[in-house]
């Protein structure tokens, strides 16, 4: 549990701010490493705990993790970390960085039991790499089908959405965390962390239609994400920035990035512009060009979730302590 | 099927809230319930490059990648190649009065062994069974039950004929497909509740094995369709042309929705061009809106404005123009338009009593047009 500094933590990075920047100018904390893959192309766990350790430093300006994660999360608060896994092995959220980011949770004070890492389906998890684990002793993994688990039983109609939403968010977890994998989406142009929740309902095919815009932004806005949701990190450690979601290795690259932000809309941005990133590199065209830009992030930021023009900051981390 | 079978979380294995994370336990995987979809190849679909597909079934075209699913939830490319996940997944079986699709110009009196998979190709914002129809095969509680045992269950249950409802069935088209066939070898019927939002291919060949069609056609604007069904209008006119150009019996039923999709120009127009499309024999059923689903901020229609529908059907020159979902009301029951007599008199779902006698008016020999025996 967090300790009473931690508590006093979290007061400190309210009062600079709804998404932690001192200036009260959103954040986005770029944290890249090449140290990152090992030469057999795993990931080596320690530069990924110190790409988590920095990152979130950066994001709260709390140099101790116990201060940074205590100026996210609250004292006893149970912790979902939402990731998308239906790409299976080749490009989900991976395995090891969920485990970081759980370490680090844990670390600033959470009780492993009160962690949980989640998705649609325990057998999407088991297909991307995750031990599912139900115990209560440790971090847990399991998905919205898990028996006890389900659907919430009343639909919540916000906006142009009704869905069911997964009762691991709205039962489970007080606070939420969307760990996300940066891919190209041929209909929204863009998947990271606002669009990683149309995995925490029960109707996500239905929200496809014109470019996802504004289904993105408003199962977001709704009360089961929006109050809950307090970290997006985004895994660009590979990116699929062309025909995504599916994995296609000729149109992935080894960005070896983690975006970290408080504000939805803005850490998005910064992956789209990773994204464009890679595409310019490998002579395609940009999603604008291709008539299909997230314009569902216009969208959020027009209704007041987030913003594009949030300060980045862009580390390196070596393969050195 | 209800929505507690559904909502499998609710039944929750032994919640424990006080200590930290609820207490959880994997579904077997061999159950029921669990995600154990067919494997089924879909038939209408072409493969692209990178292991993409384009489903060609509706009019949505949903182009996949690896992994995805379209529109309806109930199709999935795999690896490339694309598959049907509810054919033999039955999630609802019931024997229903052939009334309550409704049908009334078809064996009247009968009942229709009455089937649905999960699955919908349309978001109608006053669905009457979205625990259903807007869910994936693995959210909702299903049973193998292959065409054969679909088209014996009907004979063994005395059912002359197997409605595909509740849901959408043009997404369980492979299933409804191979259904019909094989009820139609033991002498069943099939008869296809639809929104008609299906391409035209499909519905040619599935017009070659079924015996009626009662399309729901829910509004007449295509900003109607765009808003609160999610669907566009143009193709499901085009399904009506094609089922009355058919040999294949024809209703279509009209949800009457107050101040969204009741207005008097556009009730007008709607059974102008049905008449003109399907000619005046087509049965028309103007059904009452109760408030569900996503649309709970409506009130139920005020009879008098299904009346009023119901007239200006009549004046369009239709011919057999009904009233549902409200029972007991003169217009549940067939009027023959020779002499005025009516011919059978229905109460709710129930056939009160009949005059026809091989298909025309016990009292003046009129034609009454219809699948009677």
């Amino acid at each position: 549990m967090a300790s009473a500094g931690g508590r006093r933590g979290f007061d400190r990075a309210r009062q600079k701010g709804h998404h932690g920047s001192a200036m009260g100018r959103p954040r986005v904390v770029v944290v890249k490493s090449s140290a990152v893959w090992t030469p057999a192309g795993t990931l080596d766990p320690a530069v990924l705990a110190r790409m988590f350790a920095r990152g979130l430093a950066d994001l709260t300006g709390e140099r101790d993790s116990a201060q940074a994660a205590a100026a996210i999360f609250r004292p006893g608060e149970r912790v979902g970390i939402k990731v998308n896994t239906i790409g299976g092995r080749a490009i989900s959220t991976r395995p090891e960085v969920a485990r970081a980011l759980a370490a680090w949770i844990a670390g600033g004070g959470t009780a492993g039991r009160d962690i949980l890492v989640w998705d649609r389906t325990s057998r999407e998890l088991r297909d991307a790499g995750y031990a599912i684990s139900t115990g209560r002793s440790d971090v847990r993994v399991f998905g919205t089908d898990a028996g006890g688990a389900g659907y919430e039983n009343s639909l919540t109609d916000h906006l142009d959405v009704g869905s069911l939403f997964s009762r691991i968010l709205t039962e489970f977890v007080d606070a939420s965390v969307s760990l996300a994998i940066l891919k190209d989406h041929g209909l929204a142009g863009l998947t990271a962390g606002m669009k990683n929740y149309f995995g925490a309902i029960h109707n996500p095919n239905k929200y496809h239609d014109d470019g996802c815009d504004p289904f993105v932004a408003q199962v977001f806005d709704a009360p089961p994400v929006k109050s809950r949701h307090r970290l997006t990190v985004v895994d660009a450690l590979t990116v699929q920035f062309h025909r995504g979601p599916s994995y296609h290795a000729r149109w992935a690259a080894k960005f070896g990035g983690l975006i970290f932000s408080r504000d939805p809309v803005a850490a998005d941005h910064a992956g789209w512009a990773v994204l464009e990133r890679l595409r310019r590199d490998a002579g395609l065209p940009t999603l604008e060009a291709e008539g299909r830009e997230p314009s569902y992030l216009r969208t959020a930021e027009r209704m007041g979730l987030g913003t594009s023009a949030a300060e980045v900051v862009e580390t390196v981390v070596g393969a050195g302590p | 099927m209800n929505r507690r079978s559904f909502l499998r979380g609710a039944a929750g294995a032994g919640l424990a809230l006080g200590a930290g994370l609820p207490a959880v336990r994997l579904r077997p995987a061999a159950s029921p319930a669990g995600p154990s979809p067919s494997q089924v190849e879909a038939r209408y679909y072409v493969k692209l490059p990178d292991r993409e597909i384009e489903c060609r079934l509706c009019p949505r075209s949903c182009r996949l990648g690896d992994k995805e699913r379209g529109y309806c939830g109930v199709r999935e490319n795999q690896g490339g190649a694309y598959y049907t996940l509810v054919y033999g997944k039955a999630c609802t079986l019931n024997v229903d009065p052939i009334e309550k699709k409704p049908f009334f110009h078809v064996l009247p009196g009968t009942t229709a062994l009455s089937m649905a998979t999960a699955g919908c190709n349309v978001n109608c914002k006053f669905c009457q069974n979205w625990e259903i129809s807007q869910v994936r095969p693995e959210q909702v509680d299903h049973f193998d039950l292959s065409p054969e045992a679909a088209a014996a269950k009907a004979v063994s249950s005395g059912c002359p004929s197997i409605a595909y409802t509740y849901s959408e069935p043009i997404v369980f088209f492979e299933y409804m497909y191979d259904t019909a066939r094989q009820a139609r070898s033991r002498g069943v019927r099939s008869l296809v509740v639809t929104g008609g939002y299906v391409n035209p291919g499909p519905l040619a060949d599935l017009l070659g094995v079924v015996d009626a069609v009662k399309v729901d056609l829910k509004g007449f604007s295509e900003g109607f369709y765009k808003a609160y069904v999610r669907g566009a209008l143009g193709p499901v006119l085009e399904t009506v042309r094609a089922v009355a150009a058919s040999k294949v019996w024809l209703e279509v039923v009209y949800l009457v929705i107050p101040t969204l999709n009741d207005r008097p120009e556009d009730l007008r127009a709607m059974a102008r061009w049905l008449h003109d499309t399907a000619g005046p024999d087509v049965p028309v059923h103007f059904s009452r809106f109760h408030p569900m689903y996503l649309m709970k901020n409506l009130p139920p229609t005020p009879v008098s404005t299904l009346e009023a529908a119901r007239e200006t059907a009549l004046a369009q020159g239709l011919r057999f123009v009904y009233i549902g979902n409200v029972p007991g009301h003169e217009a549940e029951s067939t009027v023959c338009p020779g002499c005025r007599q009516t011919v059978i008199r229905r109460l709710g779902y129930a056939v009160d009593t009949s005059r026809l006698k091989k298909g025309q008016c016990a009292s003046c020999g009129t034609a009454i047009p219809g699948i009677w025996a």
